[in-house]
């Protein structure tokens, strides 16, 4: 029997949620993206938490949010400990996307969801491939063989490909089979008659326009804003789509000599680019052959200024300008600032680029007629003044004893373990009073813990030593939580710490400018947050750059792979439940489109055994060549070698078969063949006349390829020699066995 | 396995030596894989090393021989049909690895598919144009020109490192090689058989390059370079300041460093080096450093692109700054701009001293005891690199004068070649059973075959070394498996039972299947063509009938459609009376059918010619028995004819007599009784082909 596949969604079906799915092949459980929205909505990954800790490999497939957004949340909180494959820009540009959406969450908000140094940590045991490298898994995953294809779509976008004795599971999700300015097409069509195909249904609906007249409206659409004394906003990703975005208008900026300015503001827009000019090998022909004549790197932009921070983009001059900032949900970041600001000027333009995701401010914006008015947060982090300056300073001091502390008591804290904090947690503000006090305290209890470790006890609590830990429950009112100074000033001391442990550390990951300075920022600050509405007076306009292949794309796609078992993931549940019908009627009968949770089994009804071919029977054996195949007809029977089955030569003249014609015989080329024969033919009600009588028709239904048999093919007309003609050259189309 | 060197030539000729059966010869010939160095064997340079094995014929590398020029520097290619080759894998950019491509790809009948790492195809192409420029031979000497290195560009494809590729069923993928950057390993896979090919490699990590990677599967055949034979390297960090102690100790006491050095590949390192040590000598900063190659400046975007190629190291550098931007390093641009007013350093290429802007300065310098040159690679035999490495008294200027070699000529060497160490911690890690040596001088690998084979005496590991176009040849017998799937193998079958369907072969896999499910498993489709025919007839059908009952066994009226008068010929072929005038045929296409058909059709025709005049004879119905009659009848008089004495003995059994021994034969169900098996073999062959020809259609369709 084949390799045994089971599919569980965990997040990510029916709807345009993040993708995490997982994948079990004979027990060896992989983690298909670990993805999380750009709310950072914990309950998303519920699911994922109840698996985590069995995950035996997790396989990245695109460096952004929704594909790997929850990875440090994941490792950090639910236990993920497996392992990471990804190719070398996913792993880079997805560490940057990450840095860039910390960065902005913790510009407006107390974001403690995960710290830079969690990323950090998550991407560090990541495994780096190339395209098309195969990756041999071992121990656990003795047999299974990982590759990673190129996807399009983003740049590193990966189609991944297991297989396992032979049998292929692709996992392909938004994926481009066209070839754009910076990334070549998908490379998904070459596989075919795989076992297993898990796709997305995203785009099943959408269809797209032809590139050239969408580039061309796109660039009319800015300038005709520009033009107007107007801004143009595009919404972008980190590192994703914004690098064709770049392209494009780099592009047309100096093909055109146009002089309005253009910004590329993100936290890490700098080594984003710098990145990226050093991944010519992941990206299309075109640039990479430019590179390689004319060592012109597409990259070295020379009309996109690079900005990391806000202070540098508010010294911009006052012209006309294209900003591309992220995130592309306006949720936070650049974009949602810039948004605020420019949202109220009716010359001003924002342009978005992707569709958003589901209960963002990008995708209310993006309904038809647009809202008059949104309301939104703008919070922003300010230094400390006056009183709370003060306070903050006495706090600092507060914990600088308790540092002294700390190291003083180091030793008894060990012995101590978990007590030390339940002794010192009550009331903290006793260990400031006195030093002298606590120690001498601390010490006695220390000698009498050692009295009751003699006696057997053992602490049945946490038995690492803690810090004095303050537990803070958040209070709500109408406009959400309510602020206390004071919490995130002692966070900010726990972020200094944290970023020491980075600079001191040996940690081969750059530090961004960007977060190292607000890492090194060491000005005590506080989230001020204002609630305001805005008049929404600006232009808004939709133009899909999302680099996926459109639906028809999508259907001749997989109906070209043409899996012998088909899943359905990641779209509506108009787009799911549509593509689905379309695939059972015209792919293969199998298709499946599992809820959350679901556990769908995969595994393949094939049956399989291997036989070795003894040289004699080779011999034998005439192979017809068939474009890539060699094909023979062979009759033999089965011995056995050392435990192996071996196929013999029968011993005797074996019986007449039933021939076997091969080959795929298109009407239409047919047509053309007949043609230049100098027969005449022509089509009529869907068949094919050929010469005066003779009638050549296909009898079933041919488009569907996984379900049917063979090609019925009819051809009658009277005896004639006509008939005998046509019958040959109709005879030449095929191979006979 | 076996293995065997063989002369000159013998690539192209049949081996046909093998005393076993045809059979045996053929498969073996199938088996038969064959390395054979064009260049490289037993020399150093025109690295090019060819290999076919089951048809598939791949070349590695393709360089020309620094030491000589014109058509004298390519390998021999005469040796093989370009034509022939199906894939052509260059390991990295050095000229000795790559400079013949341009030739080999546009001059030569060569239509296969090249391949190189990204940052070696980069390079290759500035290299290459600047090697037009620079080597001063005549233009009929010239072996290709700027256009065909333009031309070879398209040609060429990109391979990334562990990037797995298949052309014409040969698969293959990259290692990294050290050396230089983008410098590549190849492993090839044919048929399951594993050949790594290590071109140039280095196990040890430098200041930007990777150390050579073990590969994951140990090959079948390890072809390797034995350039440093059994010699050692001293740690680097040793060489690193023995390199900067000779050049600080030259220049404190006023004097000028040459080093000769190839352009790209170790020159950066070198440069990396010196960069580093000046940063660190405040009191260096006045005496220059020049680095004199135009070369070297345009490949600078080359090497701060594929950073990915790189260490670690650099690439944590890069992301502060461009570790290759170097702060006390000038380039100069040719002798003229060169202010030679005391001490400095000078980079300049080529590294063999033998033209250009190295050799104008070692001339001008070499008189001078104070000065000093260092040799800081590998340099090759017939070089004036070489020759000064044995410190002459005396060299050879470019204009032909001779002057006294006084300036102190230090060899440190920086190329990242693999030493002995290396390479037999390499094999000892990897234990091919099959080490082919090229790209030595003959003495260092001769050495090194026998410190290896020393080393390996316990082993079954055989370690070749042949020359320039002597063959080796080894046979591999993998064994063929083959997958049945689908349908056809819903049960394993037991031993002795048949399996029959289409076997389908892509590259080296084989799969069994019913014809049914090819389109499941393959690309493939098959088709089902019926045919009708319609007949112009407007006679009896009984006639039809009955003629066709004089011709086949098996002719039947379906039941179950009684309006349309409908015959079928042993269930192929029905013939209906669709109107008085006319007859349908149908069938279903397949080489007997059609036969069956046409002699229906004949048949029809020659009543419709001959008319009402032939009347139906009495209608004599044979029975089966009678037909079985016949059959023994015809049987047993073949029988005759073939062996002789036949007798018919009770039961319908026949009796056959050959040299005393007796055959019983069933005449019904061809079982044979018989003592001599070969007797009985015969018997039993003779009767199953009267069969076929007594009735060559089954019954059974």
């Amino acid at each position: 029997m084949g390799t045994s596949v089971q599919m569980t969604p965990l997040c990510g079906v029916y709807s345009e949620n993040p993708l995490c799915y997982l994948l079990s092949i004979d027990g060896f459980n992989f983690l298909m993206d670990c993805g999380w929205n750009d709310l950072f909505d914990p309950n998303l990954l519920q699911p994922l938490s109840r698996v985590s800790s069995k995950v035996d490999a997790v396989l990245l497939s695109h460096p952004d949010i929704l594909h790997l957004g929850a990875l440090p949340y994941a490792m950090k909180h639910l236990g993920l400990t497996a392992p990471v494959y990804a190719t070398e820009p996913v792993y880079r540009l997805g560490l940057l996307t990450m840095y860039d959406h910390y960065l902005s969450r913790r510009e407006c908000s107390d974001f403690d969801l995960f710290s830079l140094d969690d990323i950090d940590a998550v991407f560090q045991n990541v495994t780096r491939l190339t395209y098309s490298q195969n990756y041999h898994l071992t121990d656990k995953g003795e047999g299974i063989v990982i590759a990673p294809h190129v996807a399009g779509h983003l740049l590193g976008g990966t189609v991944w490909k297991i297989t396992k004795d032979g049998e292929d599971v692709i996992y392909a999700v938004d994926f481009n089979h066209r070839k754009e300015r910076h990334l070549n097409g998908t490379v998904l069509e070459s596989f075919v008659r795989p076992a297993v195909l898990i796709t997305d249904a995203f785009n099943a609906l959408n269809n797209q326009l032809y590139k050239r007249q969408r580039d061309q409206e796109f660039i009319d659409a800015i300038l005709k804003a520009l033009n107007a004394d107007g801004n143009v906003l595009l919404p972008v990703d980190t590192a994703g789509r914004a690098l064709e975005l770049i392209l494009i208008l780099e592009h047309y900026w100096s093909q055109q000599h146009l002089s309005f300015p253009i910004y590329f503001l993100t936290n890490v827009a700098t080594s984003t680019i710098d990145y990226v000019k050093s991944f010519l090998e992941w990206m299309s022909d075109s640039i990479a052959k430019s590179f390689e004549h004319t060592r012109d790197n597409a990259f070295l932009l020379r009309h996109v200024n690079l900005i990391i921070n806000r202070d540098e983009f508010e010294k911009t001059a006052e012209i006309p300008k294209v900003v591309l900032a992220s995130m592309d949900s306006l949720e936070v970041g650049f974009s949602h600032d810039i948004f605020v600001e420019w949202a109220t000027d009716a010359r001003n333009l924002v342009l978005f680029t992707q569709k958003g995701q589901f209960g963002t401010l990008a995708r209310m914006l993006q309904v038809d007629p647009p809202p008059k008015a949104v309301k939104v947060t703008l919070s922003k982090r300010v230094p400390l003044v006056g009183d709370e300056l003060i306070a903050y300073e006495e706090e600092q001091n507060r914990i600088k004893k308790e540092a002294a502390l700390k190291a003083s008591l180091s030793r008894e804290e060990e012995l101590k373990a978990s007590h030390g904090s339940d002794t010192n947690a009550p009331d903290p503000m006793e260990v400031d009073a006195s030093t002298s006090y606590v120690s001498s305290g601390s010490g006695l209890r220390s000698a009498g813990h050692l009295d009751v470790f003699i006696d057997g006890f053992t602490p049945s609590t946490s038995v690492f030593p803690m810090f004095p830990f303050f537990e803070t429950t958040a209070e709500w009112d109408d406009y959400g939580e309510v602020i206390n100074p004071d919490d995130y000033i002692i966070k900010e001391e726990d972020r200094d710490q944290a970023s020491m442990q980075i600079l001191h550390g040996d940690l081969d990951i750059k530090i961004e400018e960007g977060s190292a300075r607000l890492l090194l920022d060491l000005t005590p600050s506080k989230v001020a947050s204002t609630e305001l509405t805005v008049q929404v007076k600006c232009g808004l306009t939709y133009m899909d750059f999302e680099g996926r292949s459109d639906g028809r794309s999508v259907k001749s796609i997989i109906a070209h792979v043409a899996p012998l078992k088909l899943v359905l993931v990641h779209g509506s549940a108009e787009a799911t439940e549509h593509l689905k019908q379309h695939c059972a009627k015209h792919v293969c009968p199998h298709v499946y489109a599992p809820q959350i949770e679901e556990t769908i089994d995969v595994t393949s009804d094939l049956c399989a055994y291997k036989v070795q071919l003894s040289e004699r029977l080779m011999i034998d054996c005439m192979c017809t060549d068939i474009g890539d195949y060699e094909i023979a007809w062979v009759d033999g029977e089965v011995g056995k070698t050392d435990d192996m089955l071996t196929l013999l030569p029968l011993p005797s003249a074996p019986l007449p078969h039933k021939s076997v014609l091969i080959g795929d015989l298109k009407l239409a080329d047919f047509k053309q063949f007949l043609a230049s024969q100098g027969v005449q033919v022509e089509f009529a009600a869907g068949a094919l006349r050929c010469g005066e009588h003779i009638t050549l028709r296909k009898i079933s239904d041919a488009s569907q390829k996984g379900g049917s048999g063979p090609q019925q093919i009819l051809i009658e007309g009277p005896l004639t020699e006509e008939y005998y003609k046509i019958r040959k050259y109709l005879y030449s189309q095929f191979y006979l066995l | 396995m076996a293995s065997s060197v063989t002369g000159l030539g013998s690539v192209l000729k049949r081996k046909d030596s093998m005393p076993s059966a045809t059979a045996t010869a053929t498969a073996r010939e199938d088996d038969q894989l064959i390395i054979t160095p064009l260049g490289a064997g037993n020399e150093v340079g025109r690295s090019c090393v060819f290999m076919s094995y089951r048809g598939k014929n791949v070349l590695f590398d393709c360089g020309i021989h620094p030491g000589y020029s014109g058509m004298a520097a390519l390998p021999y290619f005469d040796e093989i049909d370009p034509s022939t080759i199906d894939v052509l894998l260059v390991t990295h950019f050095h000229l000795d690895h790559a400079a013949s491509l341009p030739y080999f790809l546009e001059k030569t009948t060569f239509k296969g598919r090249v391949f190189m790492t990204h940052a070696t195809k980069a390079i290759y192409k500035l290299l290459l144009s600047d090697y037009v420029k620079v080597s001063k031979v005549s233009v009929e000497d010239m072996l290709f020109d700027e256009q065909d290195i333009l031309r070879s560009m398209d040609k060429i494809e990109v391979i990334d490192f562990h990037q797995t590729l298949e052309v014409n069923g040969i698969r293959f993928w990259c290692y990294t090689a050290g050396h230089v950057l983008g410098a590549a390993m190849f492993m090839v896979d044919i048929a399951g058989v594993r050949i790594l090919y290590t071109g140039d490699y280095s196990r040890e990590e430098d200041r930007h390059l990777r150390a050579a990677e073990i590969p994951q599967f140990s090959p079948d055949i390890c072809i390797i370079e034995s350039t440093y034979g059994v010699q050692l390297h001293q740690p680097r960090l040793i060489r690193e300041k023995r390199f900067t102690d000779v050049i600080h100790s030259t220049i404190s006491q006023g004097g000028r460093v040459l080093i000769p050095a190839f352009a790209l590949g170790r020159a950066q390192e070198l440069l990396l080096i010196l960069d580093e040590y000046w940063s660190n000598h405040p009191e260096l900063h006045n005496i220059p450093i020049y680095y004199a190659s135009p070369l070297a400046k345009r490949c600078m975007a080359v090497y701060q692109t594929y950073i990915n190629s790189m260490n670690e190291r650099i690439r944590n550098q890069f992301a502060t700054s461009n570790p290759f931007d170097f702060k006390h390093i000038n380039p100069l641009k040719s002798i003229e701009n060169f202010d030679d007013i005391g001490p400095s350093v000078v980079m300049a290429s080529p590294g063999g001293l033998q033209s250009g802007l190295s050799r104008q300065l070692f001339d001008r310098w070499c008189a001078d005891k104070k000065n000093a040159c260092v040799l800081p690679g590998y340099v090759v035999e017939g070089t004036l690199a070489k020759t000064i490495t044995y410190e002459p008294k005396e060299v050879t200027l470019m204009n032909g004068l001779t002057a006294p070699l006084n300036m102190q000529v230090y060899y440190i060497s920086f190329s990242a070649h693999a030493d002995f160490a290396q390479t037999s911690a390499f094999l000892n890690e990897l234990m091919p059973p099959n080490i082919i040596l090229v790209h030595g001088e003959a003495n260092e690998m001769g050495r090194l075959k026998q410190k290896l084979i020393a080393q390996f005496a316990d082993k079954n590991i055989k370690i070749l070394s042949p020359k320039n176009c002597q063959s080796v040849e080894m046979y591999f017998t993998s064994e063929k498996m083959a997958k049945t799937i689908g349908r056809l193998a819903e049960k394993t079958p037991e031993v002795g039972e048949t399996v029959s369907g289409l076997l389908v072969k892509k590259g080296f896999t084989y799969q069994i299947m019913a014809p049914d499910d090819l389109h499941v498993f393959s690309q493939l489709s098959t088709a089902n063509i019926t045919q009708r025919i319609s007949i112009p007839y407007s006679g009896a059908f009984s006639v039809i009938k009955h003629r066709l009952k004089q011709i086949y066994e098996s002719v039947e009226a379906p039941p179950e459609e009684p309006d349309v008068p409908t015959l079928i010929v042993h269930e192929r072929v029905s013939i209906r009376q669709e109107s008085e005038n006319y007859l349908t045929m149908q069938w279903s296409s397949d080489p007997i059918s059609d036969m069956v058909s046409d002699s229906v059709v004949a048949m029809i025709l020659n009543i419709s010619r001959e008319g009402p005049k032939v009347t139906a004879v009495a209608e004599v119905e044979k029975t089966q028995e009678e037909t079985e009659k016949m059959a023994h009848k015809v049987i047993y008089s073949l029988l005759v004819s073939l062996f002789g004495d036949v007798k018919v003995g009770e039961e319908g059994k026949l009796i056959v007599t050959v040299d005393g021994n007796v055959a019983r034969l069933d005449g019904k169900n061809g079982e044979v009784e018989c003592d001599d098996d070969s007797l009985k073999e015969r018997v039993k062959i003779a009767f199953q082909r009267i069969q076929s020809a007594v009735r060559p259609i089954p019954l059974s369709a």
